[in-house]
């Protein structure tokens, strides 16, 4: 455990590095110019075909407080781990996360099953070769939240609250509320606005709602490299970015390959893209999987770069929030940690 | 191709090794203690070697737009039939020619879709390298990929003790939907940990923001291409274990050398594709990981030596016949394993 120690110690020390640097680059006038090309190009998102370019200098703006750590950024990302880690964990066993895994700094709260349709349980899937990518993925996930929870250490965030729920209604923290799988597909058309959504029913809704966290997961990772300063922690968030987007991979041509049978996936992944660049803001950050004629698996811009969003936008989507908000959606009692609010778009 | 012999009598060796270190971890450790020796090794530095001077930035995009001018050509090829345009070959350094590309025989519409797909995004990477270096970019290097008998392809699947008995001793990736697959295999994870490994040398945020852009990408395609050698491989089992041999392959062509880092360099930093029994069940293994989730990072030397097709310290080799082109002669070079 003292080694935990020595790596928070180490990071606050490069803390005060970055921000001596900050000032530095400060003074310098800001981005260094050798790489403007770049950063432009990075914002040169052409991805639906109905924007014109915008000379935005940065897909991933700076955050609005300078005092952001690495240890908030981890924090960050290890609520987002326990999202996804439980999710994959109930599809593939019927459980959640151990509870040895789940204690830190904030309040800790339950996994948010619901009853009845929609309620997270094991997913009985009919294709073994989905079954065995699942499986895979929820090994994955539970690493991540180990690693993430060890490198952290004692400043490590306890898990949150989580609505992991499709069913028509739970009962939160504060108060009854939507499951927020039927939340988020209700509010992108996915289904009627008295219908449900169950993730939990059969392949095709597992693939979907998989397609929901995943590719926040991603683009959470993405946006949020340039964030951090510890090179041994870059690396290492890199690794796990890496791996997210296999899983991204697999996830976006299992759904694109069943659509060619299906097509109606094409059109419910469109829905919930657009859903999610709604409620992000003006940034286009988001892109659905293409159709039977042309694919899209990899969510890039025109310079090939995968896109990514700030945690406040990741926020708005795990939230299901527009607005300038501190809890919401997936999280009915907010995320641990520093970062927490959500951006007003 | 005289390495051949050597390699597989070498791979039979490393497979016993791995074997027995797998006996190892399973009886004395298991999983929490991995993760827990991982993390705490990251404190503590047990590099073998000094660091020479440090590779800027600029080195680095180099680096990079050598593998991206490797992966867009095969791609393109295969999915066109011609390469990149000449205005995109430009640069410092000596610019050579593409031998031995040509369209894939694709017939299954799901793999011309990824082909389709992936070709256009490496050929973007091409582009915004270029851009990003501007006058400090690199010239392509000449570069072979070929599906001869004497190509860089039929070397790694012969090394890697690929049975091509039926097709004559040739692995051709162009030949078949398959091979295409497996050729792109090849590639595919070795861009990953080459854009891993790179990632904490950077030092400018903005490029490191557009690394990440870009290892994301091809990690998007390692997955889609690793997914769909290992769903082919329900009814084509080669599939799933010659990608297994070409992950052994390249571990050992990259060598054991171990550091804490960062770059963080383990010694088995390749995996095969095939699933592995656990609580039981069958578990796919799509995404190459250690105990805590995280993909791999090589250093320039051991992309090198995989893109090289040697275990020892060359200057070209393999898919880039007269070598990488980079100002700084230490991103050109493959380490001595």
């Amino acid at each position: 455990m003292s080694n935990e120690t020595s790596l928070v110690e180490m990071i606050e020390g490069v803390e005060h590095q970055r921000s001596a640097r900050r000032n530095f680059m400060r003074l310098c006038g800001g981005a260094a110019v050798m790489t403007g090309g770049l950063s432009l190009l990075a914002a040169c998102d052409d991805d639906n075909g109905n924007d014109t370019p915008t000379p935005t200098p940065s897909p991933t703006p700076t955050p609005t407080s300078a005092a952001v750590t690495d240890v908030d950024v981890l924090n960050f990302a290890l609520q987002l781990e326990y999202l996804e880690a439980n999710y994959y964990a109930y599809a593939t066993t019927g459980q959640g996360i151990a509870g040895g895994l789940q204690s830190g700094t904030g309040t800790q709260g339950s996994v948010i099953t619901g009853s009845g349709t929609g309620a997270a349980r094991q997913v009985t899937f009919t294709d073994p070769v989905l079954a065995q990518y699942a499986r895979e993925i929820a090994a994955d996930e539970v690493a991540h939240v180990t690693f993430l929870r060890t490198a952290l250490g004692a400043s490590a965030a306890a898990q949150a609250s989580i609505n992991l729920s499709g069913s028509a209604s739970v009962t939160t923290p504060g108060g009854t509320a939507v499951g927020a799988f039927t939340a988020a597909a209700r509010a992108a058309g996915v289904v009627g606005a008295t219908d449900t959504f169950d993730p939990f029913a059969s392949d095709e809704n597992f693939l979907i709602g998989s397609y929901l966290l995943t590719d926040v997961g991603v683009t959470a990772y993405r946006g949020s490299a340039r964030l951090i300063s510890n090179k041994t922690f870059l690396e290492a968030a890199a690794g796990i970015l890496a791996t997210e987007c296999y899983h991204d991979g697999v996830i976006r041509s299992s759904l694109w390959q069943r659509g060619l049978a299906a097509p109606t996936i094409y059109s419910r992944i469109k829905q919930i893209s657009d859903a999610r660049d709604g409620l992000d803001g003006s940034t286009d950050t988001d892109q659905d999987i293409g159709d039977a004629t042309t694919a899209n698996l990899v969510p890039t811009n025109a310079s090939g770069l995968v896109l990514g969003r700030t945690p406040q936008q990741v926020l708005n989507v795990v939230y299901l929030a527009r607005t300038q908000v501190n809890a919401g959606g997936f999280f009915p009692a907010g995320v641990n940690g520093n970062v927490r609010t959500s951006g007003a778009n | 191709m005289a390495d051949s012999a050597e390699l597989i009598e070498a791979l039979d060796r490393r497979v016993r090794r791995r074997d027995e270190r797998r006996e190892f971890f399973r009886h004395a450790m298991g999983v929490g203690a991995l993760a827990a020796g991982g993390v705490a090794a990251m404190g503590f530095s047990t590099a073998a070697r000094a660091q020479t001077a440090a590779p800027s930035d600029s080195d680095i995009l180099n680096l990079a737009l050598n593998l991206e001018y490797l992966e867009a050509q095969f791609y393109q090829y295969a999915v066109s039939g011609e390469g990149l345009p000449a205005s995109q070959l430009t640069g410092t350094g000596t610019q050579g020619a593409v031998t031995g590309g040509r369209k894939a025989n694709l017939t299954d519409r799901t793999v011309i879709q990824y082909a389709r797909e992936i070709a256009a995004d490496e050929v973007a990477h091409v582009a915004a390298l270029r851009t990003a270096l501007g006058s400090a970019a690199v010239a392509q290097p000449a570069i072979n990929i070929s599906g001869a008998a004497g190509g860089p392809f039929t070397a790694a699947a012969t090394a890697a003790g690929i049975d091509l008995s039926a097709s004559g001793g040739v692995f051709d990736p162009y030949a078949s939907d398959d091979n295409f697959l497996i050729g792109a295999y090849i590639f595919e994870d070795v861009g990953v940990t080459a854009y891993q490994g790179a990632a904490p040398l950077l030092t400018n945020v903005d490029i490191v923001d557009a690394a990440a852009g870009i290892l994301a990408a091809e990690a998007f395609h390692a997955g889609i291409i690793r997914s769909a050698l290992y769903a082919r491989g329900v009814a084509t089992p080669a599939l799933r274990t010659n990608a297994d041999k070409i992950s052994d392959a390249r571990d050992l062509l990259d060598g054991t050398r171990v550091s804490a880092g960062p770059p963080n360099i383990v010694a088995d930093d390749d995996q095969g594709i095939s699933p592995t029994t656990v609580n039981g069940q069958l578990q796919a293994n799509i995404v190459p990981t250690d105990a805590n989730g995280r993909t791999f990072s090589r250093t320039s030397e051991q992309v090198h030596n995989i893109v090289y097709l040697t275990r020892s310290q060359a200057t070209s080799g393999g898919f880039f016949p007269n070598g990488t082109n980079n100002p700084n002669a230490a991103l050109t070079r493959s380490g001595a394993n």
